[in-house]
């Protein structure tokens, strides 16, 4: 159970870091250190995926602030 | 690294190649390939540049003087189809065929026989395109976008420029395939991804975006070729279609094909900066995720290229956000080479210059873009000569600049000889002179209402129209400078050291001589 628990929280880390890089990346910048974390605990089908949920998320934001103004 | 020194001299032993023609016909070395592509697009940017010229004749003056109406609308076509698929891309590819397998280590390509016929297409596509003059009704006429229906009511120059279109794109793809193989299986040991070169970096993002697009493209022109020749109606509202569905799926090509035309040459420009410099260069990381980011919005975008085509309100306002907010990381680019310079000790060779003027002119050319993309504006614009002003600083004085920048850079690498800095700076300052002569008049003449592609015009544009050829004919003028100063590089130019860049630090330069042995990296440097 515990360590079920930590693989659980094990994950949901890497999710929170796979969706920080590509939230990041889709503004353009970095910090070295943090790059550096992302190279050894992502691989880049972890950051391909979250990159295309990414891309998915920015267009429905984008077409909800649309839908906030014409409403 | 001393080993690897040693192979690549002595690799001038194993150079079995066939001489002559037939040298250049069966080669599979990724130099020789290479060299093809740039002279093939220099070529072309020959031709594409002899049409401009005509059209800037043409406009030198209210009337019809020169060119024709229709001959008028087949140059202006013809222009922008070679410059963008016979100049700009062949020549990025060029560049990339070089530098690419020099920057990673590798020996060559890594599929050198589709790499032969990548290239060996490309005259092929060009002959259709240029015959396309001497046929029946002359070439294309219907703008380098070919919208229907006016290119389904073409003559046989449609139908060739369609087949032409069709083997530039399966070049293109076939192209892209190498690179990625190329980068992703060939890099030397211990060049992780966040190690490679910038250059590297943006060309495999960009071939990714051409394997995503180009067979957009092909689908699209086969459409038009069934509309023509098989009586279907995919753009024929008569028939049930809609010739907007054609500008939806041509700019759903045709957008992110301004990014592959400018990716490349902002990984060209991220290599000289800091190698002129002498600094790393600031935020590499924040490069890459800038690069990789501007990659998936351009493929979010391409309907602002159709504002006054018919859009619902919602649709009109996604397109402009979403364009605005592209210029979010191509800002962080620019911030991230004025960082770089600040405090660099710098110097001012040709290439460095013509980085700092891509840097300039193409923030004038993105500034111009941001304004396009406000719905009001673009509506009053559209179609003016503001457009063909903001276009042309971003391929002219960007994706352009930054390719005479690169060949000027590793020319040294490339022909083992040094060019003329004298001349390359004239050729620098007025290119940016008569550039500027050209193509900034014509946002004046856009504003003041002057539409694109068309042989005659009001008075009150004659002014600027003039100021605007006299700036062409320069423009044009000073590229035969560049081509005197490569060829005499290359015949007599002064004997280059391996690194004649103090600043630079990729693998070409660190273990490499000049010029580059036939075959480079037998055995892959380590790289550290």
């Amino acid at each position: 159970m515990t360590n079920n628990n930590i693989e659980q929280k094990k994950k949901k880390i890497d999710i929170w870091k796979i969706a920080k890089a590509v939230m990041f990346a889709f503004m353009g910048i970095r910090k070295k250190s943090d790059l550096e974390s992302d190279a050894e605990s992502l691989t880049p089908v972890q950051v391909i995926i979250g990159g295309i949920i990414g891309a998915i998320l920015f267009v429905l934001c984008v077409m909800l602030v649309v839908r906030l103004v014409v409403s | 690294m001393a080993a690897v020194h040693g192979d690549a001299h002595s690799h001038g032993h194993d150079d079995h190649h066939p001489s002559g023609i037939m040298r250049w016909v069966t080669t599979t070395n990724h130099k020789d390939i290479g060299t093809m592509y740039l002279w093939f697009s220099f070529t072309m940017f020959l031709v594409g540049g002899f049409l401009a010229m005509g059209i800037r004749a043409e406009l030198y003056q209210p009337g019809i003087q020169i060119l024709e109406p229709e001959l008028f609308n087949q140059f202006t076509t013809l222009h922008g189809l070679i410059m963008v698929f016979g100049a700009i891309m062949p020549a990025f590819v060029g560049f990339a065929n070089w530098q690419v397998p020099m920057m990673i280590g590798a020996p060559d390509m890594a599929f050198a026989r589709m790499n032969n016929w990548s290239f060996w297409l490309l005259p092929v596509a060009a002959t259709l395109l240029v015959s396309s003059f001497f046929v029946p009704g002359g070439a294309a006429a219907g703008g380098w976008t070919f919208y229907p229906p006016l290119s389904v009511q073409g003559g046989l120059g449609v139908d060739l420029m369609i087949f032409s279109v069709h083997i530039l794109g399966a070049s293109s793809i076939m192209g892209s395939i190498n690179i990625i193989t190329t980068i992703l299986n060939m890099r030397a040991p211990g060049m992780t991804l966040m190690k490679m070169p910038m250059f590297v970096w943006t060309w495999l993002i960009t071939a990714y975006l051409l394997v995503l697009v180009m067979p957009v493209l092909a689908g699209t022109v086969t459409m038009l070729l069934t509309d023509r020749h098989f009586g279907t109606s995919f753009f024929n509202a008569a028939g049930g279609g809609d010739p907007v569905l054609f500008q939806h799926v041509f700019w759903f090509f045709g957008h992110p094909e301004v990014y592959i035309m400018i990716l490349p040459a902002f990984g060209i420009v991220s290599e000289i900066i800091p190698t002129f410099s002498r600094k790393p260069l600031f935020g590499y990381s924040s490069m890459v995720y800038a690069t990789a980011s501007i990659a998936i919005l351009s493929c979010v975008v391409w309907a602002h290229h159709m504002f006054t085509a018919g859009m619902p309100t919602v649709g009109q306002l996604f397109f402009m956000y979403a364009t605005m907010l592209i210029a979010v990381p191509t800002g962080v680019k620019v911030f991230n080479w004025t960082a770089t310079m600040w405090q660099g000790s710098m110097t001012f060779e040709t290439p460095m210059l013509f980085s700092i003027g891509f840097i300039f002119l193409f923030v004038l050319g993105g500034f111009s873009g941001v304004i396009c993309a406000i719905v009001p504006i673009d509506i009053q614009v559209q179609d003016t000569y503001y457009v063909i002003a903001h276009f042309h600083y971003v391929l002219v004085s960007g994706a352009l600049f930054a390719l005479f920048a690169g060949a000027y850079y590793w020319i040294p690498k490339w022909s083992g000889r040094m060019y003329n800095e004298t001349l390359g700076k004239w050729h620098f300052w007025l290119s940016m002179f008569f550039f500027n002569l050209t193509f900034f008049v014509q946002h004046f003449l856009g504003l003041a209402g002057m539409p694109r592609r068309i042989p005659d015009y009001n008075l009150q544009f004659a002014d600027f129209n003039m100021i605007s050829s006299i700036g062409a004919f320069g423009f044009g003028l000073t590229q035969l400078l560049f081509l005197y100063i490569m060829i005499s590089c290359i015949r007599s130019g002064e004997k280059a050291p391996q690194k004649p860049w103090d600043g630079a630090t990729t693998l070409e330069w660190t273990h490499l001589p000049s010029p580059a042995p036939y075959h480079s990296f037998e055995k892959p440097p380590v790289v550290n």
